[in-house]
């Protein structure tokens, strides 16, 4: 990697400085450069840029047919409702709830995966287990939805599996008790995520010496003291870029998922921003000028835990995202 | 990386000890309760689409080999829907139209982004701020609703074709081509076109690959956008709003006294349909598809 950056540094620098040069000069040599670039300025523009303008629908009372315009102009009428409403209580409730659980047991899962294959001697096994791992990572998101409705209705066999324990047979989806829409979706989300998520640990204990395990090992360091003390320490930098990287996305990931399992008895507890945003503008009686509120808090915060998560990656690692 | 790592563990010679060999045999347990558990729910649904609707129907938890004796009802009555052939073609449409038109934009945005201008700046940061800050999802609606993209095809094939990301992966890809290829091309009296055509894509063509192939898994696998653009347009609908249409009939249907039930495995067909092209190609991207989450980790 350091070596790519000093080839780069030493590329620029032979490199014409185009910041001293004229803009006519500039233009003559490049104008072919800006002509490219035209179809993703329109892409960008139209797809990311206009919607941008489109928040001032956060302080409209917006009408489909008065348009971005016309419509009567409310100032923070909207935010009002959405913060005073009971419902946003409970959607900042659930989202919290949802991403810390994602954020530490979901996290934790793909790195005791990675440890665990790579503390696996025949190396075949460890090839097809980890293969075997990132299968659920392929499935779309509708059919893991489908997945677990079979799996957690009253004859599926998650259920049945947890009828053996002492639970009652029920539609586990349809259950609106406080952490089983929760535990629900940590588990997809580790299903999910946590096989591929384990390949780039995996990759990175690859890279921690084997020089190091040796003398540990001619020392009396046993093998789980081998793993605390030398392959953890190993890829620490790694799991830190990740966490950090994984704040900045918590607020953007997995909703699609909630969307299709959640119900109306279950909103209570399964309810996050996205989907409640989502809900207001396709719902039944759509209120649109809500929805683009509570949809203009969301990029808000998600702009401001990225800004956070790369602070903290800054600090962590002197490696910045952007 | 993994034959380092193979080497490693070669040479290290260990005396097996009790405790040791009990920590392997739990690792092993371990990994193969993971992989039972990552495969057998789309086992279940295989054997559940071959087997008698019937007595699928009372059977209560998991399927481990068909019940009720083999039957291919439910793809045939899947196959011989129209509907269902039409949705494959549309996701096959959505599919090849949203991963060219991206690839377009990637190429082309990537390779301005890698030479040097006046303003690439600015066009660096024109790309990067959208990873940053969106306008929501009923802004982006309401504008691609204004220029009448709302129930037409082209709503699936062009918003969703690529993002910053894309661009800046491809970005990376370019920069990393050695400059004096570029000006000796250059000096030949290639233009920008063919600079990227000839000379860079071809030496590019590993990040290139991740990014069609990232592009394709996703748009294979996408619903919301056809869920939001085209709810009414049944012609129109990949095979992933078909699985959630198909499952809330099989609802209804079961509600009839009499219901024909190998209807009921039309939905495990479809889910087996849908997955099986991604699930069958997944061991020849999966490494390429890794590499790029690694790029896209390290981006700089």
């Amino acid at each position: 990697m350091s070596t790519a950056v000093k080839a780069v540094k030493k590329r620029r620098q032979r490199e014409p400085e185009f910041d001293k040069v004229s803009w006519k000069k500039d233009i003559k040599r490049n104008w072919v450069l800006y002509i490219i670039f035209i179809p993703a300025a329109v892409y960008f523009i139209v797809f990311h840029y206009l919607p941008m303008f489109g928040i001032i629908m956060a302080f409209e009372d917006f009408k489909v047919s008065k348009g971005f315009f016309g419509s009567e102009w409310v100032g923070f009428k909207n935010f009002m409702e959405l913060f005073s409403g009971e419902t946003f209580s409970l959607v900042m409730r659930n989202t919290i709830a949802m991403a810390v659980l994602n954020l530490t047991i979901g996290f934790i899962c793909p790195i005791v995966l990675a440890l665990i294959l790579s503390e696996t001697k025949v190396v075949k096994f460890r090839r097809v287990a980890s293969v075997f791992s990132y299968i659920p990572y392929f499935v779309a998101a509708m059919v893991v939805a489908q997945l677990a409705k079979e799996f957690l209705a009253k004859d599926g066999a998650i259920t049945l599996l947890l009828s053996f324990l002492g639970l009652e047979k029920q539609n586990w989806l349809a259950n609106s008790n406080i952490p089983v829409f929760w535990i629900i979706n940590l588990c997809i989300d580790i299903w999910v995520g946590a096989g591929f998520g384990s390949k780039i640990y995996v990759a990175s204990i690859s890279t921690v010496s084997g020089d190091l395990h040796e003398a540990a090992a001619i020392d009396g360091a046993g093998r789980w003291r081998r793993l605390v003390s030398i392959t953890l320490p190993g890829i620490l930098p790694i799991i830190v870029m990740m966490f950090t990287l994984k704040i900045g996305l918590v607020f953007v990931t997995g909703f699609d998922k909630i969307l299709l399992m959640y119900m109306p008895t279950t909103y209570e507890t399964a309810d996050v921003l996205s989907t409640y945003t989502y809900r207001m503008a396709f719902g039944g009686t759509p209120n649109y000028g809500l929805s683009a509120a509570s949809g203009l808090f969301q990029s808000v915060v998600g702009t401001i835990l990225l800004f956070i998560s790369n602070w903290l990656n800054k600090k962590a690692t002197n490696q910045s995202l952007f | 990386m993994a034959n380092n790592f193979k080497k490693q563990k070669e040479g290290m010679v260990e005396n097996p000890t009790v405790s040791g060999v009990i920590a392997d045999i739990l690792i092993i347990v371990f990994l193969v309760i993971v992989m039972f558990v990552c495969f057998i729910p789309l086992w279940h649904v295989l054997m559940a689409s071959i087997s008698d609707g019937k007595s699928l129907l009372a059977h209560e938890g998991l399927l481990l080999k068909p019940i009720g004796g083999i039957t291919l009802d439910g793809y045939r009555l899947a196959f011989s829907d129209s509907s269902i052939i039409m949705g494959y073609v549309n996701t096959i449409i959505y599919v090849v139209g949203a991963t060219l038109v991206g690839l377009l934009i990637n190429t082309t945005a990537g390779y301005v982004l890698s030479r040097q201008s006046k303003m690439k700046k600015l066009f660096t940061l024109f790309i990067t701020f959208t990873m940053l800050f969106g306008g929501g999802l009923i802004p982006t609606y309401m504008v691609i609703r204004s220029i009448g993209m709302v129930g037409t095809r082209w709503a699936l094939i062009i918003p969703g074709s690529t993002n910053a990301f894309f661009v800046i992966m491809m970005m990376n890809a370019f920069r990393s081509v050695p400059e004096s290829t570029v000006e000796a091309a250059r000096i030949d009296g290639a233009g920008h076109l063919r600079v990227v055509f000839r000379v860079m894509l071809p030496q590019c063509k590993s990040m290139t690959t991740v990014v069609i192939l990232n592009s394709v898994v996703l748009q294979w696998n996408s619903w919301f956008n056809a869920s939001i653009y085209i709810p009414n347009k049944r012609e129109l609908w990949p095979l992933q709003l078909w699985i959630r249409q198909l499952v809330s009939d099989n609802e209804g249907l079961l509600k009839n006294a009499n219901p024909d039930y190998s209807r009921y495995l039309i939905q495990y067909a479809v889910i087996i349909a849908a997955s099986v092209p991604i699930l069958l190609a997944m061991p020849f991207f999966q490494k390429k598809l890794e590499t790029g989450t690694m790029a896209g980790a390290v981006k700089g």
